[in-house]
């Protein structure tokens, strides 16, 4: 059984097998019940959120649909859970389960199975966004039927506009790719999945409210550091086509910093049993 | 050539020392049986070969590959199939065996190939497209197994592969592992004496964290003290045949162990390893006219050997 009698074709790419691990974890959230009943939900709050942004934007001055959809109260109380919803399994399961033995046995550097696994989570999390962009052709085909119907031909309502939806999308991928990575490592720290979305919610809310310091405290000589990190500005502030590169320079080297955080602590735990 | 090689390996979790300075090297082509009781320190030597938990102290390679300085390489050649073989439920057979393919890093028209070998040598072709929170516990250790042996690696490593199962499962599972020996080197911990007699050429005693004895079985058993013992019963003088078995020469020792309803006495004679003391014993006997009813040598086998190495008085 030497090399020379070896006929198994093998590979030593690296991203051959990252891929092979984000094909699994994408299969386990679009291939079974669980990603398709998140999505379901998150499209009924978000439609929930569109009659109440309808009203709104009925007496509004002219911005995108987007914007009122991202700066509406309602928002909030789904986009916090969606996080540790879609991760708080990814790690901790594993671990629990036992499979994590199997995957650090197997040819597979820790960081593979990180990035495998953040990526699953990250494409997922964008899939969420996608229906939202049907609203306007929506929007159309209910004009239409107005128009047939009683003749009236309401204009404006939601509109196709890029400036209206580049904004909106660029924060949410920049700031979900960041929220995505604490979540997953939040599933690293723990065998239980509960302690991990515990956590996981726990960051997110605490980063919000971070936001929302000045508001309370008014403009205390640090203010421009929470002014920075302020969730809530950048989400104003993109949604009006503003696209500022602070916060796209924050979100990527956040992300990149809290994956390194992550593969650490999964050598981490492994190595101080 | 040495496939493994662990050097004073040493695990303790806190003021617990699981695995106390082990060492050992394990040949290519040899089938090593690891053996012991219950929370020995079997699951831990082998999670430590595999590079899964770092030792606290000493080194282990595999193939010539330090399991810590070089995981990959070292992963490479091995198949591991861990105890209570963890698998993804959510899964059917086939579509894990081709995600673990992929993950050993085999590519192309041979993930197919390899899979459908696998398959048929563990026996999974009727259950190739089940979920596999459907499998029976039998079936879920044919997958571990078929897992391992995934890519051909040189070197197999099983814990406890017939933890559970019944006996039918039991024997079929043994003879593959039994089929699989002949091409590949094999690590399996068990606690079942009679399967590491069926299936090793050599066998690595470990109690409470130490290793008592790493041999092949003929060689332990050799020069096992329990050889050459055997067991008497007879009706009469029991210290008159006690004194006069004690006097001749290869007897060590004669323990009365009872006295059986009817009268009959129960005597162990223990003697040197290799003699066979029944011919004197008999004709103590009978130069006195007691009847005697039972007289047998014990043969030695894995079991004594463990026992002896294992016992806790």
């Amino acid at each position: 059984m030497d090399d020379s009698t070896d006929t198994v074709k093998r590979t030593r790419s690296y991203f051959a097998t990252l891929r092979t691990i984000y094909g699994k974890e994408l299969k386990a959230f679009l291939g079974t019940p669980f990603g398709w009943v998140v999505l379901a939900c998150t499209m009924g709050l978000q439609g929930f959120c569109l009659q109440a942004v309808l009203q709104i934007m009925s007496k509004a001055t002219g911005e995108g649909v987007m914007y009122y959809m991202l700066s509406n109260v309602n928002f909030w109380f789904y986009f916090i859970f969606i996080f540790p919803l879609i991760t708080m399994r990814s790690l901790a399961e594993e671990e629990r389960q036992g499979t994590l033995e199997g995957l650090l046995t197997a040819p597979v550097t820790t960081a593979q199975i990180v990035l495998g696994k953040y990526f699953a989570a990250y494409t997922f999390y964008l899939i969420l966004w996608l229906p939202m962009l049907l609203y306007p052709w929506m929007s159309d085909l209910g004009n239409m039927y107005t128009s047939i119907r009683y003749g009236i031909d309401p204009e404006g309502s939601i509109t196709y506009r890029l400036a209206d939806w580049v904004g909106p999308y660029c924060i949410l991928a920049l700031s979900g790719a960041f929220f995505i990575a604490l979540g997953i490592l939040c599933s690293a720290m723990t065998r239980s999945q509960i302690i991990a979305g515990i956590l996981s919610t726990c960051l997110m809310i605490t980063y919000y409210f971070m936001g929302r310091v000045t508001e309370l405290w008014g403009e205390f000589p640090a203010a421009p550091a929470f002014h920075y990190l302020s969730i809530t500005e950048q989400i104003s502030a993109f949604s009006r086509g503003l696209i500022d590169t602070r916060p796209v320079v924050l979100y990527l080297t956040l992300t990149i910093l809290t994956l390194a955080l992550t593969k650490r602590v999964v050598d981490y735990r492994r190595w101080r049993r | 050539m040495s496939m493994v090689i662990a050097e004073h390996l040493h695990k303790a979790f806190g003021r617990f020392v699981a695995v106390r300075d082990a060492s050992f090297s394990i040949d290519k082509g040899e089938i090593v049986g690891f053996l012991g009781p219950n929370g020995a320190g079997k699951t831990t030597t082998m999670k430590m070969i595999t590079g899964y938990l770092p030792p606290t102290a000493g080194t282990a390679s595999i193939a010539g590959f330090d399991v810590l300085k070089n995981p990959l390489e070292a992963r490479r050649h091995m198949g591991y199939m861990p105890e209570n073989v963890p698998l993804y439920d959510d899964m059917r057979v086939y579509e894990y065996l081709e995600y673990r393919a992929r993950l050993k890093g085999i590519c192309g028209s041979s993930v197919r190939q390899q899979i459908a070998f696998v398959i048929d040598r563990c026996g999974l072709e009727p259950k190739r497209k089940n979920m596999i929170s459907t499998l029976s516990k039998g079936y879920r250790q044919r997958v571990g197994l078929a897992d391992a042996l995934l890519g051909n690696p040189d070197l197999l490593i099983l814990d406890e592969p017939t933890n559970g199962l019944d006996p039918n499962q039991i024997r079929q599972i043994r003879e593959l592992v039994r089929s699989l020996a002949e091409e590949h080197t094999v690590i399996l911990s068990t606690h079942i004496l009679s399967e590491v007699e069926q299936i090793c050429n050599k066998v690595i005693i470990i109690d409470q964290g130490d290793i008592k004895a790493a041999d092949t079985p003929a060689n332990l058993t050799h020069g096992l003290r329990a050889a050459g013992r055997v067991s008497i019963e007879f009706k009469g003088d029991l210290d008159c045949v006690v004194k006069e078995l004690e006097a001749f020469a290869p007897v060590k020792k004669v323990m009365h162990e009872g006295t059986l309803p009817g009268g009959w006495h129960r005597l162990i004679v223990r003697a040197e390893p290799g003699t066979d003391t029944r011919e004197k014993a008999a004709a103590i006997i009978a130069s006195h006219s007691f009847p005697m009813r039972h007289i047998y040598r014990h043969i030695p086998n894995l079991e004594d050997v463990f026992v002896e190495m294992t016992r806790r008085d």
